[in-house]
């Protein structure tokens, strides 16, 4: 842990040797902040597109979107998200090595989630586009939103890939890189969790139960 | 070590209440008000003399570490906040006169019946420009400045939480500024009105790159915006001096970190409609086509998410300022802080449940209405408590008669008109008669102009000793007051008649026989004057640069901590951090900066202190970063982006984002541990 000496003898003669750790969570507030500004965004399209669907004649003419790609893209962002934790949890014990793999691993899943939505996309395309109607504009904004934000969040982990070389000497780097970046990461898919139960999820529910729906 | 630690933040925080009296007389001695140290012990003078010598080593050594190089980097990169608290004020006050050029443009145009000075599509895009102008770029930006200049003064940190995002945020928000005034050059600015209300901003009604232009450069502000909230809050939830409880914070410190939450939640909804309807132009997706699903009135619902929390983002901090200035020239502590400052933040949560009293006329269900009804009639309780407060204060105080109060006191009276005639406009049936007629004008200029202008004039009057360390002339000031209060009521006023006559906004003119003539000519000589008054203030201001009475470091006997330094003061604020004792830390007996063993000069490297967040106990040193160019091109590379976006030219988006993420690397380098000074 990284300290100041405040060095109060040096003027006096007679101080004691203070010493105050350095503030090394002022990013990570920070970054709560401008995630909160983020989630905001999201809640924001949720309330577009709830204030779209009631009594609209054209919303999901034919049938709600699938969930046998999206259901394990969940897994798949959420097992990222527990993965890059536990090389936190390594991080903290100083187990630099360890740390490294967790992230090379969170990196491969969300390349993964990556290509698992090139095949959704693709097979939505088919019959739902986003000029087709205002649900499919709404329904491709926020899905696209979320992986902007998932684009983000793997160039912010690879960034700390790089970093990582730098640890060993910089371990005491005040902003907490690692732990920052999860944040973002863990947001996005927690993020993710929401469009599937609202766009995903629950639309199906109705389809079959459609007395839910009322 | 850990004990070491707890037996010094003992010293530092324990509050001296016992021997804390309010030291509220008003001070006749320039000499004496200018000294802290003359109202301390003698054992206080006595400890001066004997450090002289190391006071001028500490001086010389946080001045070496804290000042900004008077070069070229040292200009464009700098993260001092007073600098760029500086550049904010002045920026906004440019974008101030602009829009007020602008609107007597349109004052000019509407003097008379059938003038045509301007042609209907120039006076559209002048009055759209103009509300952008003022409510985007001036009357927030201006609030942020003081912000950004006093609140590290005010709560004894050496600068924001996070200098260069500061800086980025000053750049990103100069960049939108130009972004928006490059359409009018090409003859296409926005021309839609502030609110910019679909089906006319589609493509169809307006193909022009005007609302472009609206849009990316909005985007390019909330960035501006929502950043410089961030910083806030963590300045003011982390580094309040030892002792500053939060029961202790200057009242504008509580209404700019109420604000920066509403901004943090409301700028979102904003970004997110510039976003639905760029893609609807340019892009045809179908937010708002209603052929295909889409809902015209969804634009106006997310805007006015935004638009009314937007009210009080640049109404609040504005009452805050109030609040701190007329105790001040009351030589007395305001009346009911607790309520003033829970008033404050309910304002602001309020402020979430309103927006719908904007579309009482689009059919909104009646239960959605009667609920945004009351919820408007509830926010103006929480308004009324504050008024009651001021009104308190200077009733029980001793005033004193000083331009800047003068100002606060004109604030008053016209925060109550406009108040209640918002209120006429909360009433449903009431605003089905008034709802986009000059009466609704004359509302927003009384809350606008009357809520946030006259403030900031208090607060330019009030802080600009301390910013330029001159005194601005005091008759004059009265005098530009006066001609202000009397212009403004002029035009405002009789716009409240001529809308209950039924003029409609957004009229580029009008036939003589509907008798509005006379009123609009009333109008116009009141906005002639209102701008005459603005333009005595501006002449004071560079009177005082030059022969202004040197203002010493408390010219008022003021109560907080900015007054405690020098003014202007120095690149790193105070030598020792501050601790603080009660709420109004110069009317008490506590020294601020006695600290006899030099703890807390943290001259070791750019170093603040971080402070618990409920009761500022310091737990850690802050390491603060130094002039850096990176938020610059950070700032460039966005604006390259979104200026892109207007023309659809995604290989520049392209090359903008790579760039940007390239500062943002640089920016993010780490700093090896090594390197603390």
């Amino acid at each position: 842990m990284s300290t100041v000496d405040l060095g109060a003898e040096r003027y006096t003669g007679h101080g004691e040797p203070i010493v105050l750790e350095l503030d090394n969570r002022r990013g990570s507030f920070g970054m709560a902040l401008f995630i909160t500004s983020e989630a905001m965004l999201f809640v924001i399209l949720f309330g577009v597109y709830y204030y779209l669907g009631p009594g609209n004649q054209r919303w999901m003419l034919e049938e709600p979107p699938k969930l046998h790609y999206s259901i394990p893209m969940l897994a798949i962002l959420w097992s990222s998200s527990g993965i890059f934790y536990w090389g936190e949890e390594r991080l903290k014990k100083q187990d630099y090595r360890t740390a490294r793999l967790a992230l090379i691993a969170t990196i491969v899943f969300g390349l993964g989630f990556l290509a698992v939505s090139y095949f959704e996309y693709s097979e939505e395309l088919l019959h739902l586009t986003p000029r087709t109607d205002a649900y499919g504009s709404i329904f491709f904004a926020i899905t696209s939103l979320h992986l902007l934000h998932l684009i983000i969040g793997l160039t912010m982990l690879t960034w700390l890939l790089f970093l990582a070389k730098r640890w060993e000497p910089a371990r005491s780097i005040p902003h907490q890189p690692y732990h920052n970046v999860g944040m973002y990461w863990h947001f996005v898919d927690i993020m993710w969790g929401f469009i599937v139960a609202i766009l995903y999820v629950y639309p199906n529910i109705v389809h079959v139960y459609p007395s839910v729906g009322h | 070590m850990m004990w070491q630690v707890q037996n010094l933040l003992a010293n530092w925080t324990a509050p001296q209440l016992s021997t804390a009296k309010r030291r509220v007389d008003f001070c006749t001695h320039a000499e004496a008000c200018a000294n802290p140290y003359s109202i301390g012990s003698k054992s206080v003078a006595k400890q001066l003399r004997g450090e002289r010598t190391f006071m001028s080593t500490a001086v010389e050594h946080l001045t070496e570490l804290w000042e900004t190089p008077k070069t070229l980097r040292g200009i464009l990169g700098t993260v001092d906040h007073k600098e760029l608290g500086h550049r904010y004020i002045v920026t906004a006050l440019i974008f101030l006169l602009v829009g007020g050029l602008e609107a007597l443009l349109i004052r000019l145009q509407l003097t008379h019946a059938n003038n045509a000075i301007l042609s209907p599509e120039q006076y559209d895009q002048v009055f759209t420009i103009h509300g952008m102008t003022m409510i985007y770029w001036y009357a927030g930006p201006i609030l942020s400045g003081f912000a950004i200049y006093l609140i590290p003064l005010m709560i004894g940190a050496r600068d924001l939480a996070f200098p260069r995002l500061n800086a980025f945020t000053y750049w990103t928000f100069l960049f939108s500024g130009i972004l928006l005034y490059v359409g009018p050059f090409l003859g296409q600015a926005p021309h839609a009105g502030w609110f910019a209300y679909v089906p006319y901003t589609n493509i169809r009604y307006s193909p022009s790159h005007g609302m472009d232009f609206y849009n990316f450069s909005l985007i390019l502000l909330n960035l501006s915006t929502v950043g410089a909230s961030i910083n806030f809050i963590v300045t003011v939830l982390r580094h309040r001096a030892p002792g500053m409880t939060i029961s202790r914070m200057p009242l504008f410190v509580w209404s700019t970190t109420t604000i920066s939450f509403v901004a943090l939640f409301a700028m979102p909804a904003l970004t997110a409609a510039n976003f639905m309807l760029e893609l609807d132009r340019r892009w045809s997706l179908r937010f708002f086509d209603v052929s295909l699903g889409g809902k015209t009135l969804l634009w106006q619902q997310v805007f006015w998410f935004f638009g009314h929390p937007w009210v009080y983002i640049i109404f609040l901090p504005a009452t805050g300022m109030i609040s701190m200035i007329i105790p001040v020239f009351s030589r007395r502590p305001i009346v009911g802080y607790p309520y003033v400052a829970a008033s404050t933040v309910l304002t602001g949560l309020t402020g979430f449940g309103v927006w719908v009293h904007h579309m009482f006329t689009t059919g909104v269900s009646m239960l959605g209405m009667s609920f945004f009804s009351a919820a408007s009639m509830t926010i103006s309780l929480f308004t009324a408590i504050q008024v009651f407060a001021w009104l308190a204060t200077i009733w029980k105080g001793r005033p004193v008669r000083t331009t800047s109060m003068y100002f606060a006191i004109g604030f008053i009276a016209l925060i109550i008109i406009g108040g209640l005639d918002g209120i006429a406009t909360g009433f449903v049936p009431l605003d089905w008669q008034l709802n986009d007629t000059y009466w609704v004008i004359g509302h927003i200029h009384y809350v606008l102009v009357g809520a946030n202008v006259f403030p900031v004039f208090a607060a330019l009057y009030y802080w600009l000793p301390k910013m330029t360390g001159r005194m601005m002339n005091e008759t004059l000031g009265k005098t530009s007051f006066w001609v202000m209060i009397v212009g403004f009521n002029v035009a405002f006023l009789t716009m409240h008649v001529v809308g209950v006559e039924g003029m409609p906004r957004r009229l580029y003119t009008y036939p003589s026989e509907l008798g509005w003539s006379e009123l609009n000519l009333v109008i116009t000589i009141g906005s002639f004057i209102l701008a005459f008054g603005i333009l005595l203030t501006i002449v004071n201001f560079f009177w005082s640069l030059r022969a202004g009475a040197v203002a010493g470091k408390n010219p008022w006997n003021a109560d907080s901590l900015e007054w405690s330094t020098e003014s202007p003061p120095p690149p790193y604020g105070s030598v020792h951090i501050p601790t603080v004792a009660t709420r109004h830390p110069l009317w008490d007996e506590h020294e601020e900066e006695a600290d006899p063993n030099n703890e807390r000069v943290l001259d070791q490297g750019r170093f603040t202190l971080s402070t618990s967040w409920l009761d500022g106990v310091p737990f850690a040193i802050a390491r603060m970063p130094d002039t850096s160019l990176t938020p610059l091109f950070t700032a460039l590379g966005f604006s390259v982006i979104c200026s892109a976006f207007v023309y659809q030219q995604m290989w520049i988006v392209l090359a903008g984002l790579i760039f940007t993420l390239g500062t943002l690397l640089w920016w993010m380098k780490p700093i090896p541990s090594g390197e603390n000074a």
